[in-house]
Protein backbone atom coordinates (compact mmCIF):
# COMPACT_ATOMS: atom_id res chain seq x y z
CA UNK A 1 0.00 0.00 0.00
CA UNK A 2 1.02 3.42 -0.94
CA UNK A 3 2.21 5.55 2.08
CA UNK A 4 -0.10 8.29 2.22
CA UNK A 5 0.56 11.42 4.11
CA UNK A 6 -2.76 13.19 3.16
CA UNK A 7 -4.66 11.97 6.12
CA UNK A 8 -4.00 14.14 8.91
CA UNK A 9 -3.82 11.02 11.76
CA UNK A 10 -1.60 8.97 9.49
CA UNK A 11 0.76 12.15 9.27
CA UNK A 12 0.83 12.61 12.42
CA UNK A 13 1.73 9.24 13.50
CA UNK A 14 3.99 8.88 11.05
CA UNK A 15 5.96 12.24 12.41
CA UNK A 16 5.27 10.35 15.81
CA UNK A 17 7.26 7.17 14.97
CA UNK A 18 9.62 9.87 13.30
CA UNK A 19 10.45 11.42 16.58
CA UNK A 20 10.84 8.68 18.12
CA UNK A 21 13.44 7.63 15.55
CA UNK A 22 15.30 10.50 16.78
CA UNK A 23 15.10 10.12 20.06
CA UNK A 24 16.22 6.43 20.01
CA UNK A 25 19.26 7.25 17.93
CA UNK A 26 19.79 10.32 20.80
CA UNK A 27 19.76 7.46 23.75
CA UNK A 28 22.04 5.77 21.83
CA UNK A 29 24.37 8.36 21.46
CA UNK A 30 26.58 8.22 24.60
CA UNK A 31 28.26 4.54 23.55
CA UNK A 32 29.93 6.77 20.60
CA UNK A 33 29.93 10.72 22.43
CA UNK A 34 31.66 9.81 25.61
CA UNK A 35 33.28 13.28 26.07
CA UNK A 36 31.36 15.47 28.69
CA UNK A 37 31.83 18.49 26.81
CA UNK A 38 29.96 17.48 23.53
CA UNK A 39 27.32 15.08 26.07
CA UNK A 40 26.84 18.78 27.80
CA UNK A 41 26.61 20.37 24.25
CA UNK A 42 23.68 17.45 23.53
CA UNK A 43 21.85 18.32 26.53
CA UNK A 44 21.45 22.01 26.13
CA UNK A 45 20.56 20.69 22.68
CA UNK A 46 17.38 19.05 24.61
CA UNK A 47 17.08 22.25 26.21
CA UNK A 48 16.24 24.16 22.92
CA UNK A 49 14.64 21.39 21.63
CA UNK A 50 11.91 21.44 24.58
CA UNK A 51 11.96 25.35 23.64
CA UNK A 52 11.34 25.05 19.82
CA UNK A 53 8.79 22.40 20.36
CA UNK A 54 6.88 24.84 22.63
CA UNK A 55 7.39 27.86 19.94
CA UNK A 56 5.97 25.12 17.40
CA UNK A 57 2.65 24.12 19.26
CA UNK A 58 2.04 27.77 19.72
CA UNK A 59 3.67 29.46 15.68
CA UNK A 60 3.21 26.37 13.67
CA UNK A 61 -0.11 25.04 15.00
CA UNK A 62 -1.59 27.94 16.14
CA UNK A 63 -0.55 30.31 14.23
CA UNK A 64 0.15 32.70 16.88
CA UNK A 65 4.05 34.16 15.87
CA UNK A 66 5.56 34.62 19.33
CA UNK A 67 8.83 35.93 19.75
CA UNK A 68 9.03 35.68 23.24
CA UNK A 69 10.00 31.80 23.58
CA UNK A 70 13.35 32.33 25.42
CA UNK A 71 12.11 34.99 27.60
CA UNK A 72 9.68 32.05 29.60
CA UNK A 73 12.76 29.80 29.31
CA UNK A 74 14.84 32.85 31.16
CA UNK A 75 11.45 33.28 33.22
CA UNK A 76 11.55 29.02 34.06
CA UNK A 77 15.12 29.49 35.11
CA UNK A 78 14.81 32.72 37.19
CA UNK A 79 11.50 31.16 39.20
CA UNK A 80 13.60 28.26 40.31
CA UNK A 81 17.21 29.82 40.56
CA UNK A 82 15.23 32.69 42.89
CA UNK A 83 13.59 30.81 45.16
CA UNK A 84 16.78 28.82 45.63
CA UNK A 85 18.80 31.48 45.80
CA UNK A 86 16.36 33.31 48.46
CA UNK A 87 14.75 30.59 50.37
CA UNK A 88 16.59 27.48 49.70
CA UNK A 89 13.84 26.06 47.81
CA UNK A 90 14.64 22.63 46.58
CA UNK A 91 14.61 21.71 42.73
CA UNK A 92 11.50 19.91 43.74
CA UNK A 93 9.79 22.82 44.57
CA UNK A 94 11.25 25.21 42.52
CA UNK A 95 11.25 23.02 38.80
CA UNK A 96 7.00 22.86 39.51
CA UNK A 97 6.63 26.26 40.74
CA UNK A 98 8.89 27.71 37.07
CA UNK A 99 6.29 25.65 35.26
CA UNK A 100 3.10 27.33 37.27
CA UNK A 101 4.87 31.01 36.72
CA UNK A 102 5.53 30.69 33.68
CA UNK A 103 2.36 29.17 32.51
CA UNK A 104 0.51 32.00 34.70
CA UNK A 105 2.51 34.48 32.73
CA UNK A 106 1.89 32.84 29.49
CA UNK A 107 -1.91 32.73 30.24
CA UNK A 108 -1.57 36.55 30.74
CA UNK A 109 0.05 36.88 27.97
CA UNK A 110 -2.39 35.31 25.79
CA UNK A 111 -5.01 37.07 26.85
CA UNK A 112 -3.18 40.24 26.25
CA UNK A 113 -2.57 39.23 22.45
CA UNK A 114 -5.91 37.75 22.08
CA UNK A 115 -6.87 40.16 19.26
CA UNK A 116 -3.64 40.95 17.71
CA UNK A 117 -1.98 39.22 15.24
CA UNK A 118 0.53 38.89 12.62
CA UNK A 119 3.50 42.22 13.07
CA UNK A 120 1.14 43.47 15.60
CA UNK A 121 1.51 39.82 17.82
CA UNK A 122 5.10 39.53 17.25
CA UNK A 123 5.92 43.31 18.20
CA UNK A 124 3.93 42.98 21.47
CA UNK A 125 5.33 39.79 22.39
CA UNK A 126 8.93 40.42 21.45
CA UNK A 127 8.12 44.06 23.68
CA UNK A 128 6.80 41.73 26.50
CA UNK A 129 10.15 39.05 26.31
CA UNK A 130 12.32 42.68 26.43
CA UNK A 131 10.69 44.23 29.05
CA UNK A 132 11.05 40.48 31.34
CA UNK A 133 14.40 40.29 30.40
CA UNK A 134 15.24 44.07 30.98
CA UNK A 135 13.56 43.78 34.43
CA UNK A 136 15.65 41.12 35.60
CA UNK A 137 18.76 42.67 34.47
CA UNK A 138 17.77 45.93 36.27
CA UNK A 139 16.33 44.37 39.11
CA UNK A 140 20.04 43.76 40.80
CA UNK A 141 18.81 43.61 44.76
CA UNK A 142 16.53 40.86 43.70
CA UNK A 143 18.08 38.88 40.85
CA UNK A 144 21.78 39.89 41.01
CA UNK A 145 21.33 41.53 37.69
CA UNK A 146 23.80 40.55 34.40
CA UNK A 147 25.95 39.13 37.25
CA UNK A 148 23.23 36.21 37.16
CA UNK A 149 22.30 34.12 40.18
CA UNK A 150 24.04 30.50 41.31
CA UNK A 151 21.82 27.55 40.89
CA UNK A 152 22.18 24.51 42.53
CA UNK A 153 22.57 21.36 40.33
CA UNK A 154 20.82 17.96 40.89
CA UNK A 155 22.44 15.44 39.44
CA UNK A 156 25.97 14.48 39.56
CA UNK A 157 26.67 12.80 36.60
CA UNK A 158 26.04 14.40 33.30
CA UNK A 159 24.66 11.30 31.98
CA UNK A 160 22.01 10.82 34.89
CA UNK A 161 20.92 14.71 33.21
CA UNK A 162 21.41 13.55 29.63
CA UNK A 163 19.08 10.53 30.34
CA UNK A 164 16.37 13.16 32.74
CA UNK A 165 16.45 15.36 30.16
CA UNK A 166 15.61 12.99 27.37
CA UNK A 167 13.34 11.53 29.00
CA UNK A 168 11.39 14.94 30.01
CA UNK A 169 11.44 15.70 26.15
CA UNK A 170 9.79 12.49 25.08
CA UNK A 171 7.09 13.24 27.77
CA UNK A 172 6.58 16.27 26.08
CA UNK A 173 6.84 15.14 22.39
CA UNK A 174 4.20 12.45 23.29
CA UNK A 175 1.61 14.75 24.84
CA UNK A 176 1.98 17.49 22.10
CA UNK A 177 1.12 14.44 19.95
CA UNK A 178 -2.07 13.41 21.79
CA UNK A 179 -2.75 16.90 21.92
CA UNK A 180 -2.94 16.93 18.35
CA UNK A 181 -4.82 13.92 17.71
CA UNK A 182 -7.52 14.82 20.44
CA UNK A 183 -10.13 17.38 19.25
CA UNK A 184 -7.87 20.51 20.81
CA UNK A 185 -5.83 19.73 17.50
CA UNK A 186 -8.29 20.47 15.27
CA UNK A 187 -9.18 23.24 17.09
CA UNK A 188 -5.68 24.79 17.18
CA UNK A 189 -5.16 23.97 13.44
CA UNK A 190 -8.54 26.03 12.22
CA UNK A 191 -7.61 28.93 14.28
CA UNK A 192 -3.69 28.73 12.51
CA UNK A 193 -5.50 28.37 8.73
CA UNK A 194 -8.50 30.57 9.50
CA UNK A 195 -9.52 32.27 12.78
CA UNK A 196 -12.96 33.59 11.43
CA UNK A 197 -13.87 30.79 9.82
CA UNK A 198 -13.20 28.31 13.34
CA UNK A 199 -15.15 30.91 14.99
CA UNK A 200 -18.37 30.44 12.55
CA UNK A 201 -17.76 26.70 13.33
CA UNK A 202 -17.93 27.11 16.68
CA UNK A 203 -14.45 26.74 18.26
CA UNK A 204 -14.13 28.89 21.21
CA UNK A 205 -11.08 30.96 19.60
CA UNK A 206 -10.23 33.24 23.08
CA UNK A 207 -9.84 29.70 25.25
CA UNK A 208 -7.92 27.80 22.86
CA UNK A 209 -5.45 30.48 21.44
CA UNK A 210 -5.48 31.24 25.66
CA UNK A 211 -4.75 27.74 25.97
CA UNK A 212 -1.84 27.28 23.63
CA UNK A 213 -0.28 30.32 25.04
CA UNK A 214 -0.36 29.33 28.63
CA UNK A 215 0.66 25.00 27.64
CA UNK A 216 3.65 26.66 25.40
CA UNK A 217 4.91 29.01 28.38
CA UNK A 218 4.77 26.05 30.74
CA UNK A 219 6.70 24.06 28.52
CA UNK A 220 9.66 26.78 27.95
CA UNK A 221 9.48 27.47 31.62
CA UNK A 222 10.10 23.78 32.24
CA UNK A 223 12.84 23.76 29.76
CA UNK A 224 14.44 26.70 31.58
CA UNK A 225 14.00 25.37 34.72
CA UNK A 226 16.14 21.93 33.93
CA UNK A 227 18.57 24.17 32.40
CA UNK A 228 19.66 26.50 35.10
CA UNK A 229 19.99 23.52 37.32
CA UNK A 230 21.60 21.58 34.70
CA UNK A 231 23.89 25.17 34.04
CA UNK A 232 23.93 25.67 37.89
CA UNK A 233 23.63 29.11 36.40
CA UNK A 234 20.76 31.56 35.21
CA UNK A 235 21.71 34.86 33.90
CA UNK A 236 19.25 37.66 31.75
CA UNK A 237 21.02 36.24 28.74
CA UNK A 238 18.78 33.71 28.27
CA UNK A 239 16.08 35.59 27.09
CA UNK A 240 18.09 37.44 24.51
CA UNK A 241 16.15 38.19 21.06
CA UNK A 242 18.87 36.23 19.40
CA UNK A 243 17.85 32.87 21.46
CA UNK A 244 14.58 33.62 20.17
CA UNK A 245 16.10 33.83 17.08
CA UNK A 246 17.89 30.32 17.18
CA UNK A 247 14.95 28.99 18.45
CA UNK A 248 12.97 30.00 15.20
CA UNK A 249 15.51 28.96 13.11
CA UNK A 250 15.54 25.63 14.67
CA UNK A 251 11.78 25.09 14.06
CA UNK A 252 12.02 26.34 10.71
CA UNK A 253 14.78 24.74 9.31
CA UNK A 254 13.55 21.36 10.91
CA UNK A 255 10.09 21.88 9.75
CA UNK A 256 7.36 24.42 11.25
CA UNK A 257 4.53 22.36 12.21
CA UNK A 258 5.49 19.19 11.95
CA UNK A 259 6.52 16.84 15.32
CA UNK A 260 9.95 16.42 14.01
CA UNK A 261 10.96 19.24 12.80
CA UNK A 262 11.87 21.44 15.87
CA UNK A 263 13.29 18.16 18.05
CA UNK A 264 15.76 17.77 14.73
CA UNK A 265 16.56 21.64 13.91
CA UNK A 266 17.66 21.73 17.40
CA UNK A 267 20.07 18.93 17.79
CA UNK A 268 21.18 20.07 13.83
CA UNK A 269 21.17 23.92 14.48
CA UNK A 270 22.95 23.63 18.25
CA UNK A 271 25.66 20.98 17.72
CA UNK A 272 26.38 23.05 14.13
CA UNK A 273 26.33 26.33 16.08
CA UNK A 274 29.32 24.39 18.15
CA UNK A 275 31.55 23.63 15.40
CA UNK A 276 30.93 27.03 14.10
CA UNK A 277 31.60 28.55 17.22
CA UNK A 278 35.34 29.68 16.13
CA UNK A 279 33.22 31.98 13.66
CA UNK A 280 31.65 34.08 15.82
CA UNK A 281 28.85 36.39 15.29
CA UNK A 282 29.01 34.43 11.82
CA UNK A 283 27.08 31.63 13.11
CA UNK A 284 24.21 33.59 13.63
CA UNK A 285 24.17 34.76 9.77
CA UNK A 286 24.50 31.43 8.39
CA UNK A 287 21.50 30.08 10.59
CA UNK A 288 19.62 33.55 9.00
CA UNK A 289 20.41 33.00 5.65
CA UNK A 290 19.22 28.99 6.07
CA UNK A 291 16.05 30.63 7.43
CA UNK A 292 15.81 32.32 4.87
CA UNK A 293 15.98 29.55 2.27
CA UNK A 294 14.07 27.53 3.66
CA UNK A 295 11.38 30.00 4.80
CA UNK A 296 11.34 30.49 0.73
CA UNK A 297 11.94 27.51 -1.09
CA UNK A 298 11.33 24.88 1.55
CA UNK A 299 8.40 25.60 3.53
CA UNK A 300 8.36 21.88 5.17
CA UNK A 301 12.17 22.03 6.51
CA UNK A 302 14.02 19.11 6.54
CA UNK A 303 11.00 16.91 7.17
CA UNK A 304 9.81 18.15 4.23
CA UNK A 305 13.00 15.98 2.63
CA UNK A 306 12.17 13.13 4.58
CA UNK A 307 8.41 13.33 3.78
CA UNK A 308 8.80 13.16 -0.01
CA UNK A 309 11.57 10.48 0.33
CA UNK A 310 8.99 8.46 2.25
CA UNK A 311 6.37 9.11 -0.51
CA UNK A 312 8.54 8.32 -3.60
CA UNK A 313 9.64 4.54 -1.54
CA UNK A 314 5.76 4.00 -0.72
CA UNK A 315 4.77 4.32 -4.56
CA UNK A 316 7.59 2.48 -5.92
CA UNK A 317 5.46 -0.58 -7.66
CA UNK A 318 6.03 -3.98 -6.12
CA UNK A 319 8.76 -5.52 -8.04
CA UNK A 320 7.22 -7.73 -11.17
CA UNK A 321 6.88 -11.58 -10.01
CA UNK A 322 9.80 -13.78 -11.69
CA UNK A 323 9.06 -16.31 -14.56
CA UNK A 324 9.55 -18.69 -12.33
CA UNK A 325 6.53 -17.60 -10.17
CA UNK B 1 -43.62 30.72 14.97
CA UNK B 2 -40.49 33.31 14.30
CA UNK B 3 -37.53 31.12 14.26
CA UNK B 4 -35.63 34.45 13.48
CA UNK B 5 -36.24 38.05 14.05
CA UNK B 6 -34.54 41.00 13.27
CA UNK B 7 -36.13 44.13 14.64
CA UNK B 8 -34.89 48.08 13.21
CA UNK B 9 -31.52 46.91 12.33
CA UNK B 10 -29.22 49.58 11.36
CA UNK B 11 -25.66 50.11 10.73
CA UNK B 12 -23.41 52.93 9.85
CA UNK B 13 -20.08 52.94 8.29
CA UNK B 14 -18.29 56.02 8.95
CA UNK B 15 -21.21 58.63 7.46
CA UNK B 16 -22.88 55.46 5.23
CA UNK B 17 -25.86 53.90 6.38
CA UNK B 18 -25.26 50.54 5.05
CA UNK B 19 -28.11 48.71 6.63
CA UNK B 20 -31.45 51.25 7.32
CA UNK B 21 -34.04 49.97 9.86
CA UNK B 22 -33.80 46.26 8.42
CA UNK B 23 -37.08 44.40 9.98
CA UNK B 24 -38.09 41.10 9.15
CA UNK B 25 -38.67 37.56 10.58
CA UNK B 26 -37.85 33.98 9.39
CA UNK B 27 -40.44 31.62 10.60
CA UNK B 28 -39.56 27.73 11.62
CA UNK B 29 -38.83 25.53 8.73
CA UNK B 30 -38.88 28.15 6.07
CA UNK B 31 -36.54 28.69 3.24
CA UNK B 32 -36.37 32.57 2.99
CA UNK B 33 -34.40 34.28 -0.18
CA UNK B 34 -32.51 37.12 0.53
CA UNK B 35 -32.09 38.95 -3.10
CA UNK B 36 -30.84 42.34 -4.08
CA UNK B 37 -28.02 44.44 -6.33
CA UNK B 38 -24.29 44.23 -5.24
CA UNK B 39 -24.05 46.58 -2.00
CA UNK B 40 -27.82 46.77 -1.05
CA UNK B 41 -26.55 45.44 2.36
CA UNK B 42 -27.26 41.53 2.35
CA UNK B 43 -23.76 40.50 3.42
CA UNK B 44 -23.85 42.94 6.11
CA UNK B 45 -26.99 41.87 7.43
CA UNK B 46 -25.54 38.13 7.48
CA UNK B 47 -22.36 39.44 9.24
CA UNK B 48 -24.49 41.14 11.50
CA UNK B 49 -26.62 37.79 12.02
CA UNK B 50 -23.52 36.10 12.62
CA UNK B 51 -21.67 38.31 15.20
CA UNK B 52 -18.98 39.37 13.06
CA UNK B 53 -20.61 42.79 13.12
CA UNK B 54 -22.18 44.63 15.75
CA UNK B 55 -25.19 46.67 14.67
CA UNK B 56 -25.91 50.24 15.69
CA UNK B 57 -29.18 50.02 16.80
CA UNK B 58 -31.66 47.25 16.44
CA UNK B 59 -32.68 43.84 18.08
CA UNK B 60 -32.18 40.22 16.98
CA UNK B 61 -34.12 37.35 18.43
CA UNK B 62 -33.40 33.41 18.00
CA UNK B 63 -36.30 31.46 19.35
CA UNK B 64 -37.34 33.94 22.33
CA UNK B 65 -33.88 34.69 23.14
CA UNK B 66 -31.95 38.45 22.21
CA UNK B 67 -28.78 37.18 20.21
CA UNK B 68 -27.96 40.95 19.02
CA UNK B 69 -24.46 41.31 19.76
CA UNK B 70 -23.16 37.61 20.67
CA UNK B 71 -19.47 36.47 18.92
CA UNK B 72 -19.67 34.40 16.27
CA UNK B 73 -18.82 31.13 18.46
CA UNK B 74 -21.31 31.51 20.30
CA UNK B 75 -23.63 31.85 17.56
CA UNK B 76 -22.85 28.69 16.17
CA UNK B 77 -23.68 27.28 19.16
CA UNK B 78 -26.55 28.11 19.19
CA UNK B 79 -27.59 26.76 15.89
CA UNK B 80 -26.54 29.95 13.89
CA UNK B 81 -24.62 28.27 11.04
CA UNK B 82 -23.16 30.68 8.40
CA UNK B 83 -21.35 29.98 4.86
CA UNK B 84 -19.21 33.06 3.60
CA UNK B 85 -19.72 34.56 0.03
CA UNK B 86 -15.76 34.57 -0.43
CA UNK B 87 -14.93 30.43 0.48
CA UNK B 88 -13.64 29.90 3.87
CA UNK B 89 -12.35 26.45 4.62
CA UNK B 90 -9.09 25.33 6.49
CA UNK B 91 -6.69 24.31 3.71
CA UNK B 92 -3.91 22.67 5.46
CA UNK B 93 -6.24 20.17 7.19
CA UNK B 94 -8.36 17.43 5.01
CA UNK B 95 -11.82 17.56 4.16
CA UNK B 96 -12.94 15.29 6.69
CA UNK B 97 -10.98 17.30 9.47
CA UNK B 98 -12.72 20.37 7.94
CA UNK B 99 -16.17 18.74 9.07
CA UNK B 100 -15.01 17.44 12.31
CA UNK B 101 -13.39 20.79 13.21
CA UNK B 102 -17.62 21.54 13.21
CA UNK B 103 -18.82 18.74 14.46
CA UNK B 104 -16.26 18.65 17.57
CA UNK B 105 -16.49 22.49 18.67
CA UNK B 106 -20.81 21.86 18.61
CA UNK B 107 -20.36 19.29 21.62
CA UNK B 108 -20.89 15.99 18.88
CA UNK B 109 -18.86 13.00 20.47
CA UNK B 110 -15.78 11.89 18.34
CA UNK B 111 -17.68 8.40 16.63
CA UNK B 112 -20.73 10.40 15.98
CA UNK B 113 -18.84 13.29 14.66
CA UNK B 114 -16.86 10.76 12.14
CA UNK B 115 -19.84 8.98 11.23
CA UNK B 116 -22.10 12.25 10.53
CA UNK B 117 -18.75 13.95 8.06
CA UNK B 118 -18.58 10.84 6.27
CA UNK B 119 -21.98 10.97 5.37
CA UNK B 120 -21.97 14.66 4.47
CA UNK B 121 -18.78 13.63 2.20
CA UNK B 122 -20.78 11.04 0.42
CA UNK B 123 -23.96 13.29 0.03
CA UNK B 124 -21.63 15.92 -1.30
CA UNK B 125 -19.30 13.91 -3.74
CA UNK B 126 -16.33 14.11 -1.75
CA UNK B 127 -15.37 10.82 -1.15
CA UNK B 128 -12.41 10.82 -3.37
CA UNK B 129 -10.95 14.04 -1.96
CA UNK B 130 -11.72 12.83 1.83
CA UNK B 131 -8.29 12.60 3.18
CA UNK B 132 -6.56 15.67 0.55
CA UNK B 133 -5.93 18.75 2.00
CA UNK B 134 -8.83 21.51 1.48
CA UNK B 135 -6.23 23.61 -0.14
CA UNK B 136 -6.23 21.42 -2.71
CA UNK B 137 -9.39 21.06 -3.58
CA UNK B 138 -10.82 23.24 -6.72
CA UNK B 139 -12.29 26.40 -5.87
CA UNK B 140 -15.90 24.44 -6.32
CA UNK B 141 -14.69 21.91 -4.14
CA UNK B 142 -13.93 24.30 -1.28
CA UNK B 143 -17.73 25.60 -1.56
CA UNK B 144 -19.43 22.66 -1.22
CA UNK B 145 -17.07 21.83 1.89
CA UNK B 146 -17.94 25.10 3.44
CA UNK B 147 -21.85 23.98 2.78
CA UNK B 148 -21.12 20.88 4.46
CA UNK B 149 -19.73 22.24 7.42
CA UNK B 150 -22.80 24.38 8.29
CA UNK B 151 -24.98 20.81 8.32
CA UNK B 152 -22.69 18.62 10.05
CA UNK B 153 -25.04 20.05 13.55
CA UNK B 154 -28.48 20.46 12.10
CA UNK B 155 -28.78 24.11 12.67
CA UNK B 156 -31.41 26.32 14.00
CA UNK B 157 -31.22 28.54 11.14
CA UNK B 158 -28.22 28.62 8.01
CA UNK B 159 -27.03 31.87 6.54
CA UNK B 160 -26.08 31.24 2.97
CA UNK B 161 -24.23 33.79 1.67
CA UNK B 162 -23.74 33.08 -2.53
CA UNK B 163 -23.56 29.41 -2.03
CA UNK B 164 -24.09 29.11 -6.12
CA UNK B 165 -21.60 31.90 -7.02
CA UNK B 166 -19.12 30.93 -9.94
CA UNK B 167 -19.52 26.91 -8.83
CA UNK B 168 -19.79 24.23 -11.27
CA UNK B 169 -23.85 23.43 -12.73
CA UNK B 170 -23.49 19.73 -11.06
CA UNK B 171 -21.68 21.19 -7.80
CA UNK B 172 -25.15 23.85 -7.74
CA UNK B 173 -27.21 21.32 -8.11
CA UNK B 174 -25.73 19.16 -5.16
CA UNK B 175 -26.41 21.82 -2.71
CA UNK B 176 -29.95 22.79 -4.32
CA UNK B 177 -30.79 19.27 -3.49
CA UNK B 178 -29.20 18.72 -0.16
CA UNK B 179 -31.20 22.03 0.10
CA UNK B 180 -34.18 21.08 -0.65
CA UNK B 181 -34.12 17.52 1.12
CA UNK B 182 -33.33 19.52 4.32
CA UNK B 183 -35.95 22.16 3.98
CA UNK B 184 -38.80 19.49 3.07
CA UNK B 185 -37.06 18.35 6.53
CA UNK B 186 -38.26 21.09 8.53
CA UNK B 187 -34.43 23.27 8.56
CA UNK B 188 -34.53 26.76 8.49
CA UNK B 189 -32.80 28.87 5.85
CA UNK B 190 -31.96 32.24 4.93
CA UNK B 191 -30.20 32.35 1.26
CA UNK B 192 -28.48 35.28 0.09
CA UNK B 193 -28.29 34.69 -4.03
CA UNK B 194 -28.11 36.32 -7.68
CA UNK B 195 -29.04 33.13 -9.07
CA UNK B 196 -33.16 33.96 -9.57
CA UNK B 197 -33.79 30.57 -11.49
CA UNK B 198 -32.53 29.07 -8.15
CA UNK B 199 -34.37 31.19 -5.63
CA UNK B 200 -37.46 30.85 -7.71
CA UNK B 201 -37.36 26.84 -7.52
CA UNK B 202 -35.98 27.03 -3.91
CA UNK B 203 -37.28 29.77 -2.28
CA UNK B 204 -41.23 30.26 -1.44
CA UNK B 205 -40.68 33.88 -0.21
CA UNK B 206 -38.08 36.17 -1.09
CA UNK B 207 -37.41 39.58 1.10
CA UNK B 208 -35.29 42.04 -1.68
CA UNK B 209 -33.08 44.71 -0.18
CA UNK B 210 -31.76 47.72 -2.10
CA UNK B 211 -29.13 50.72 -0.57
CA UNK B 212 -29.68 48.94 3.11
CA UNK B 213 -33.21 48.60 3.47
CA UNK B 214 -35.78 46.13 2.81
CA UNK B 215 -38.19 46.93 -0.40
CA UNK B 216 -40.00 43.45 -0.68
CA UNK B 217 -40.57 40.52 1.26
CA UNK B 218 -43.37 38.42 0.01
CA UNK B 219 -44.27 35.40 -2.31
CA UNK B 220 -40.83 35.00 -4.47
CA UNK B 221 -42.65 35.53 -7.62
CA UNK B 222 -44.34 38.84 -6.46
CA UNK B 223 -41.03 40.17 -5.36
CA UNK B 224 -39.81 39.12 -8.94
CA UNK B 225 -42.52 41.25 -10.58
CA UNK B 226 -42.68 43.94 -8.43
CA UNK B 227 -41.57 47.12 -9.94
CA UNK B 228 -40.03 48.58 -7.41
CA UNK B 229 -37.33 45.39 -7.14
CA UNK B 230 -37.18 45.61 -11.09
CA UNK B 231 -36.01 49.47 -10.28
CA UNK B 232 -33.68 48.33 -8.10
CA UNK B 233 -32.16 45.93 -10.05
CA UNK B 234 -32.22 47.52 -13.61
CA UNK B 235 -32.96 51.12 -13.17
CA UNK B 236 -35.69 53.02 -13.50
CA UNK B 237 -36.22 52.73 -17.43
CA UNK B 238 -36.90 49.37 -17.05
CA UNK B 239 -39.35 49.26 -14.66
Amino acid sequence: MAVTFNDTRMRDRIQLVFSLGIFALVALLPAIVRNEYWQGVLIVSMYFAMLAAAWNLLAGYTGQFSLAPAAFGMIGAYVTGLLSYHFNAPPLVGIPAAVVVSAAIGFGLGRIVLRLRGPYLALTTLSFAEICRLVISNSIEITRGDLGLSVPGIFDHRLTWYYVMLGVLVVIQLGLYFLLRAPAGLYLRAIRDDEIAAASRGVKIVLWKTNAFTLSAAISGLAGALYGHFAQFVSPELGLLSQTGIIVSMVVIGGLATLPGPIGGAFLVYVASEFLRDFGGYQLIVFALLVIIFARFFREGLWGFFRRAIERTGRRPAPAPSAAE
Amino acid sequence: MACLSIDSVSKFFGGHKALDDVTFSVNEGELVGLIGPNGSGKTTLLNILSGYLSADSGDIVLDGRPITGLRPEALARLGVLRMFQLTRVFPRMSVLDNLLVTGSALGLPEAEADGRARELIEDLTLTRMMHLDAGQLSGGQRKLLEFGSCFMVPPRIALLDEPFAAVHPTMKEIMAGVIRRRHAAGQTFLLVSHDMPVIVELCPRAICMNAGAVIADEKTRAVLTDPVVIEAYLGEAAA
